[in-house]
């Protein structure tokens, strides 16, 4: 009597989400798959996910920024180590000193006999009006970007899905305090927020943060608090969604048979509700990275996020705008990186959310 | 109506009550002693006393967050730590004629370029007039104001230099007076900063307005046989609208945190350029009474947009 409850319910799940099966549902098939020929194995209807993939794969604006965006993060993690060993040793009219790609191709690294170059085979995009070589910088920038946009979307789904599930399925005090706080976050424009608290809480924040391993030093420290502010404003918005579909799910039948055969409400969440939102929660999140990247950006532009000498786009585009007359190249570089990654992260998001809506079948 | 409109107003009163604490209790937390940082050398027991007395920071927290809200009903935002014996409410106000009006126009410009742009693409739905329409909206959507910004002014230094024409990128003139020279200085930021909320109308237009032409009334209208004209205009436009007005508190917030970067790259000194200032002078009594003053216009706009809601829809009224 219950396994059969326990089968119906996995059925009924398993026609309408995208999504790995539960562990009941494995040990089903091995049983059924140890039975049948391989060749009966493979004809089986494509799960849900598996739809949804190949609905993706076959959108070519999505791949096309996917393809950008692995790119992008390539150039990100290996790019700095081979671009410092590109070049031969070079005297710095300066201080007189022989310095090799290490160096000049390091993204703190001020050349101060070669401001503003253009491009050249020492300096790939030519040099800032420091002498930092500018390809080394945006590597880093791009680095900083996606880590902090990363950073702050695990923050944001891990609080977004557990509040608003339990907000959903509970309901009573939880609930209160989630549409209380979107209230006020709604009202408060995030950026404005975070303005605020990056302005006041900025600098001790350096000191805070700046021993803090790999990502405290170099100037990095403050954006760590910029990425838990910003995970702060985000949250609530992701909670809500989450809380809405919650609501629509616990009312479906395979809860309402899950319930019945005695299952907890641990489990039913965990087993049947998490499953079935992660689709949309992934979809939100990838739209929300494109934010959070221009957020961090924007944080830096105004000179709240990276300190010097840390490197990020939006700091590269306040440094370049001061040079904006002569050296408009400065300027433009990181506004069409950071505006090529928006557009991938929008296209992205957009192929994903036709993808995985369960309404459209090709 | 009247009960939706007592609830709508405790609910304001409830997120303006938690905005302005957030912004004070920033401020209480904030790091460093500002009387210790304002003596500076002068120190002295007595006096550290007497300037804490002033600024009401010798109370407990409560008591200070109970002033703070009454003297924001008279638009007294305390005093300055960085010019010692200036009101913040004096500081701020050279600024507010300026953003009010880079505000103003902006929203304007937004709703007479985004509507109309919206508009069209849905008449002309899957054409390639919708198309390009819809891609160049899509990126100027998606384009952060920033990015914006810089490219319009490399764009306009690039003309400078090509013509010997000398167009500003940066200041403002007089506010609300139009002389040429004034038009030369405003016309830029305020055409970036409506930039976004434009192309979000327009996507947002052109979806309501072909929702509104599928539905039966509108096949009714054309089925009587009247002109198109007036199907869609008094017909399917009217309805179309509703769901915009909403969304007027959204596109407002979009635009006061645009403002900030605008007025940071246009060097415009507005409230929010006046605030990005002070942020570097550690002025926290200006920052707190910017983020206030906007946050609060916000709630407010969102209000608003509500009210007008419950007016253009009569089916709001029944609730």
């Amino acid at each position: 009597m219950d396994t059969r409850k326990e089968q119906g319910q996995d059925l009924a799940q398993g026609a309408m989400l995208g999504r790995v099966p539960d562990p009941a549902m494995i040990s089903m098939d091995e049983v059924s798959g140890m039975a049948e020929p391989e060749l009966e194995r493979s004809k089986r209807p494509a799960t849900p996910l598996q739809d949804s993939l190949r609905r993706l794969r076959r959108d070519k604006r999505a791949m096309v920024s996917l393809g950008i965006l692995v790119f992008m993060v390539l150039i990100a993690l290996i790019g700095p180590p081979i671009y410092q060993h590109i070049g031969g040793p070079y005297v710095n009219q300066i201080t007189g000193q022989t310095v090799g790609p290490q160096s000049y191709h390091n993204y703190y690294y001020e050349n101060l006999a070669d401001q503003d170059q253009g491009p050249s085979a020492q300096y790939w995009l030519g040099t800032d009006q420091l002498g930092r070589d500018i390809l080394a910088r945006l590597m880093q920038g791009i680095l900083v970007s996606i880590f902090v946009a990363l950073f702050v979307e695990v923050f944001d789904v891990v609080l977004g899905i557990s509040i608003g599930v339990l907000a959903g399925y509970y309901g009573g005090l939880i609930d209160q305090f989630l549409a209380r706080f979107t209230d006020i976050m709604l009202a408060f424009p995030g950026l404005l927020f975070i303005i605020m608290v990056a302005g006041i809480f900025g600098s001790s924040a350096d000191s805070f943060f700046s021993h803090v391993p790999v990502i405290g030093p170099n100037g990095n420290a403050r954006l760590l608090l910029v990425g838990i502010v910003l995970g702060i404003v985000i949250w609530p918005f992701t909670a809500r969604l989450v809380r809405g579909q919650t609501l629509q799910l616990k009312e479906q039948q395979f809860v309402e048979a899950a319930r019945t055969s005695g299952t907890t409400n641990t489990r039913i969440i965990l087993r049947h509700i998490v499953p079935n939102l992660l689709s949309i929660v992934v979809v939100t999140a990838t739209l929300n990275l494109s934010n959070t990247i221009v957020g961090e950006a924007g944080i830096s532009l105004l000179g709240l996020g990276v300190q010097p000498p840390g490197s990020s786009l939006g700091k590269m585009i306040a440094d370049g705008a001061q040079n904006i007359t002569s050296y408009p190249r400065e300027v433009i570089i990181p506004c069409i990186v950071l505006t090529l990654i928006v557009l991938c992260f929008c296209f992205l998001g957009d192929g994903m959310r036709d993808a995985f809506d369960p309404r459209s079948k090709d | 109506m009247v009960q939706f409109l007592v609830k709508r107003f405790i609910g304001l009163l409830f997120v303006v009550v938690g905005v302005t604490f957030i912004t004070f209790i920033m401020g209480y937390f904030a790091p460093g002693d500002p009387v210790l940082l304002m003596l500076g050398q002068h120190y002295n027991q007595a006096a550290y006393v007497a300037l804490k007395h002033v600024y009401g920071l010798d109370l407990p927290w409560y008591q200070q967050y109970w002033n703070y809200l009454k003297n924001l009903f008279t638009f007294n935002f305390g005093l300055s730590y960085e010019y010692k014996d200036r009101a913040v409410s004096a500081i701020l106000a050279s600024g507010v004629p300026i953003s009010l009006e880079l505000g103003s126009w902006a929203l304007l410009l937004t709703l007479i370029v985004g509507l109309p742009l919206g508009i069209l693409s849905a008449l002309k739905a899957n054409t390639w007039v919708d198309t390009t329409n819809m891609t160049v909206m899509l990126i100027l959507f998606a384009v952060p104001t920033f990015v914006l910004a810089v490219f319009v002014q490399v764009f306009i230094v690039w003309i400078d230099q090509s013509t010997g024409a000398s167009w500003p990128v940066s200041n403002w003139g007089t506010p609300w007076h139009y002389s040429w020279s004034d038009i030369q200085y405003k016309l830029a930021p305020i055409i970036v900063l409506a930039a976004g909320a434009v192309a979000f109308y327009a996507r947002l237009m052109r979806t309501q307005m072909l929702e509104v032409l599928r539905q039966d009334y509108v096949r009714t209208a054309r089925a009587k046989g009247l002109r198109e004209r007036i199907v869609i205009y008094r017909h399917a436009l009217r309805n179309a609208l509703i769901p915009i007005i909403t969304t007027l508190g959204v596109a407002l917030g979009s635009l006061v945190g645009g403002a900030f970067f605008i007025e940071d790259l246009f060097n415009i000194p507005g409230i929010a350029g006046i605030a990005l200032n002070s942020i570097g002078t550690r002025d926290y009594p200006v920052i707190q009474a910017t983020t206030v003053i906007l946050a609060v216009a916000v709630v407010l706009g969102n209000l608003l947009s509500d009210i007008l809601y419950t007016v253009v829809d009569p089916r709001i009224k029944v609730e």
